[in-house]
């Protein structure tokens, strides 16, 4: 009976390992397809209305629906749909001239009343990417040229609406009531370089397939894959995957396993909020002193082990095409920060600054803090504690849930808070959206609410409202000189982020300047997958090795490690067997 | 007889109520305006008008006993709500996960009890022993490394240094496989995750097993049936061990919360698309929803599991029926 009990034991064991060793990994196929791995995986479904409203959600819907402009690695606006465009001052109206043989997934083509559609369409059931307040209405003058009417002038528009705003087609979404509710194959009929083929949102899984008529030409690889990776940069490292994050310490040792490391520009800020209604805070002087107090390169050197970069004091990053080249500096200097702050009725006692015998202390709310859609523990507040307290600023350390630091910022119930966000490359409108409560938005906890500059105002206004562009460039450099002098948040430094891909999978990934659409900082961008017909021709032998070599590599997976395991189980069972005789 | 079963059923109810409630009521406890929360992380500007929807598809305007009440109204219809930022029925997410937490925590239930019970047997019937000392500690040990620790070492072992296993997902997706090729893409992709839970939970069933034997084994019907000469193997596995399991089945009942909880760690090292993965998913984006959903779903789960597990303990030891 125990024998039986044993031996049937060894042969279920068996028998499953034996699949496993049958398993032939299934291998790449010999078409050219490309794999991107993700941790969160469901982005929602690539549907402007459907696909969550956070970066890599936007970037999973641009792969199918096209906008008028688009960027890449140089300088934007470049063409898209359209193929030219020009802004008349005088009658404040945009005319975009659309590719004429571009078409729609199922087959129509792509017309010009499209696009006033789309306009429309927006303007009555409101997509979070695109604000067109702004935009009065679309007249359609030609089967491929449109005319937009702008309500008043928006400097923004280009980047904003122009290359952010996905044209959806009117033949299909004019009967659609609720955006929101739509998920039938309609809804993923777009007119870019790829054609929706499946979501999984169990799986976190998508895939998409070349588009054969698509206006640039057909792009360079046949499918596009995204699967969802517990740990992306293993998933790479192990060949299921072309294209990944690795992890800032990972970055040089994945350089040398022939990946080629693409290491991000400086667009996430991680910043200082600061309540400046508040004593001593409200005042300039002081909040300059917390600036000298600060040492941004020892953020950079402990919080990021030296994977970062000190930020720019004038918000705008240092590496934007926007950012001002003499923004006030605050070089580390303990001495002149308490030189400023004894300035202010202070007296310094036993290390500690003190008025009217009350000692000067501030309290400081950290916490896990989202950075690219990850939860991420925080390691400053450590440092900047030890930092103002050497300059006798009495520090109150308090840690809590994200989200009700977010709640104590908006209700001004706080002294400092660390925070950060993104999207300090793309359009420098991030200024006025970080400094100014935006008429009839939610308050974010990232905006300072500062109020109390004029300069800084009117500058503001001209940077959402100048429509030369070097008079709108100089604009944007003072606003960022006034908003580093007058400091409504502190900046502290910029994290730099790294993604590696195999170059045998023949897409040269990269940055797009500014970030894709409205400032997205991944370097997924479609026009990196649209190529020239010589450019593809090369992949193509490229790939094809791969994919064998994948296939190869696959076929000789876990054949050791059965026998092992069987060997180990048998001659277990066969211990088991000679003792199952003896007495206890 | 009719008199236990209407206090049980009563009995039952009540805990479903409360349980209920304390899940309707504790997300909403939670700190910080919901639907802030829920948004925050979108990079998009949300205007008043889009905040008063949200409260409003949310429900949120009502008072809470107006949302209890509507909560309880929906749940009686089958209806577990509608996440907003998935844009999916709770249910249907739901049901989407559990067959893959039922493969993967249900294989390594029955895979870690049948391990669990013949080593725990064997180990106090050689207590003392070699055999015994050794698999004791051995035991010990692996019980006290966390199974986060087992799967990322299994994982950099088995996958990035000898590349036997892939490291993510249940299965390659769009390979394409069908028939046998897929259900072994699938059964390969559940080998590390599987090994990982099952040595997680093994150590626990086995202490159990064996302590409980231990006792069993020094009852005089033991003797008397070693007397009568009947042979060891019937000894161990009829005579004692079946009388050693009750423990075992209480385990298993309290255990069934595991599928949910237990799991949420390998399924997230994994990349595992169960129902611990959605349940992380559903805290760290503050879906209200899903949470809910998830929940109500696992208290229900779990009352059923111990209902079948006080049915089965008469079943098992028929002195606990005569215990009332």
């Amino acid at each position: 009976m125990r024998r039986i009990l044993i031996a049937s034991l060894i042969l279920i064991a068996s028998a499953i390992i034996c699949l496993c060793l049958l398993t032939p990994a299934i291998s790449a196929a010999a078409e050219r397809e490309v794999r991107i791995a993700d941790k969160a995986g469901d982005w929602g479904n690539p549907s402007p209305y459907l696909a969550y409203s956070r970066g890599p959600g936007y970037v999973r819907m641009h792969f199918i629906f096209d906008t008028l402009v688009w960027k890449n690695e140089t300088t934007g606006p470049i063409p898209l749909l359209a193929e030219d465009w020009e802004y008349s001052p005088e009658e404040d109206v945009y005319v975009f001239n659309l590719a004429e043989n571009a078409k729609w997934h199922d087959g129509e083509p792509v017309t010009a009343d499209d696009v006033a559609f789309t306009i429309a369409y927006m303007k009555e059931h409101p997509y979070g990417w695109t604000v067109l307040d702004s935009v009065d209405r679309a007249e359609v003058i030609g089967p491929h040229t449109v005319k937009i009417y702008m309500s008043g002038p928006y400097a923004p528009f280009m980047e904003d609406i122009g290359g952010t705003m996905p044209i959806l087609p009117e033949h299909i979404w004019k009967d659609v009531a609720n955006p929101m509710d739509f998920v039938e194959a309609g809804a993923f009929i777009g007119c870019g370089p790829f054609k929706y083929a499946d979501f999984s949102k169990e799986h976190g899984t998508y895939r998409y397939e070349a588009f054969d008529e698509y206006y640039l030409g057909r792009p360079i690889i046949d499918r596009l894959i995204y699967v969802k990776a517990g740990d992306p940069q293993m998933a790479l490292q192990h060949g299921e995957v072309d294209f990944a994050d690795v992890k800032p310490d990972m970055a040089d040792t994945i350089g040398g396993l022939g990946f080629v490391v693409i290491e991000g520009p400086h667009y996430w800020n991680k910043n200082l909020m600061i309540n400046h209604n508040r004593e001593p805070l409200d005042n300039i002087v002081f909040r300059q002193a917390l600036c000298y107090a600060i040492n941004q390169s020892e953020f950079v050197d402990k919080s990021l082990r030296g994977h970062g970069k000190p930020a720019s004091y004038g918000l705008i990053s240092s590496e934007s095409v926007w950012a001002s080249p003499n923004v006030p500096d605050y070089p580390y200097n303990p001495d002149k920060a308490k030189e400023m702050i004894s300035t202010l009725g202070y007296v310094w006692e036993d290390g500690v600054f003190t008025k009217d015998g009350k000692p000067l202390q501030l309290q400081v709310l950290v916490s896990m803090i989202g950075v690219g859609g990850q939860p991420t523990p925080d390691r400053d507040g450590e440092i900047l504690k030890n930092q103002l307290e050497k300059v006798g600023i009495r520090i109150d350390l308090t840690s809590l849930d994200t989200k009700v630091v977010d709640t104590k910022v908006i209700n001004w119930d706080f002294d400092l808070a660390i925070s950060g966000h993104g999207g300090i490359g793309g359009d420098p409108k991030i200024l006025y959206e970080k400094v100014v409560q935006v008429p009839g938005a939610k308050t974010s906890p990232n905006t300072a609410r500062y109020n109390k500059s004029e300069e800084l105002n009117e500058l503001l206004d001209d940077l959402m409202h100048e429509m030369d562009p070097e008079k709108r460039l100089a604009a944007v450099h003072e606003s960022q000189n006034v908003y580093a002098r007058e400091l409504p948040a502190i900046s502290l430094y910029y994290p730099t982020w790294y993604y590696a891909y195999s170059p045998d999978a023949g897409v040269e990934w990269f940055y797009t300047t500014g970030g894709i659409a409205k400032g997205i900082p991944i370097p997924q961008n479609k026009i990196a997958l649209i190529g020239d017909g010589a450019m593809s021709g090369e992949i193509a032998e490229a790939t094809e090795t791969t994919a064998t070599e994948t296939g190869t590599a696959a076929e000789a997976t876990p054949i050791a490690p059965g026998l092992a395991v069987i060997a180990i189980l048998t001659a277990f069972a066969i211990v088991q067997m000679k003792r199952s005789n003896r007495k206890p | 007889m009719r008199n236990r079963t209407m206090k049980m059923v009563v009995a039952y109810l009540l805990t479903i109520f409360i349980l209920l409630f304390l899940n309707f009521l504790l997300p909403r406890l939670l700190p910080g305006d919901a639907i802030l929360a829920m948004y925050s992380g979108h990079e998009t500007l949300m205007t008043e008008e889009m905040y008063a929807e949200l409260v409003r598809m949310h429900g949120l305007d009502l008072p809470l006993h107006e949302q209890f009440f509507i909560y309880l109204t929906e749940l009686a219809h089958g209806d577990l709500g509608y996440s907003y930022i998935c844009h999916a029925s709770t249910a249907d997410l739901i049901m989407g996960a559990l067959p893959w937490t039922l493969l993967l925590v249900g294989t390594s239930f029955i895979l870690s009890a049948v391990a669990g019970i013949v080593l725990g047997v064997e180990s106090s019937w050689r207590r003392g022993g070699r055999f015994d000392k050794t698999l004791l500690t051995f035991m010990l040990l692996l019980d006290g490394i966390p199974s986060l620790a087992i799967g990322i070492t299994s994982l950099t072992v088995f996958c990035l240094y000898f590349g036997w296993f892939p490291s993510t997902g249940a299965m390659t997706p769009y390979s394409g496989a069908e028939g046998i090729e897929y259900i072994k893409d699938v059964l390969w992709h559940l080998v590390l995750p599987l090994a990982t839970l099952t040595l997680s939970m093994i150590p626990g069933d086995y202490l159990l097993i064996r302590n409980s034997m231990l006792l069993t084994i020094r009852e005089p019907y033991v003797l008397t049936a070693r007397a009568k000469g009947i042979k060891n193997r019937r000894i161990k596995y009829l005579h004692a061990a079946r009388n050693a399991i009750l423990p075992f089945a209480t385990r298993i009942g309290i255990r069934i919360a595991y599928l949910i909880t237990g799991a949420l760690f390998i399924e997230t090292i994994f990349a595992y698309p169960g129902l611990g993965l959605l349940t992380y998913h559903a805290i760290s984006n503050r879906d209200l929803p899903l949470m809910q959903g998830i929940l109500t779903v696992s208290v229900i789960l779990v009352l059923l599991i111990n209902i079948v597990v006080d049915l089965m303990y008469k079943k098992i030891d028929p002195r606990v029926g005569y215990a009332y």
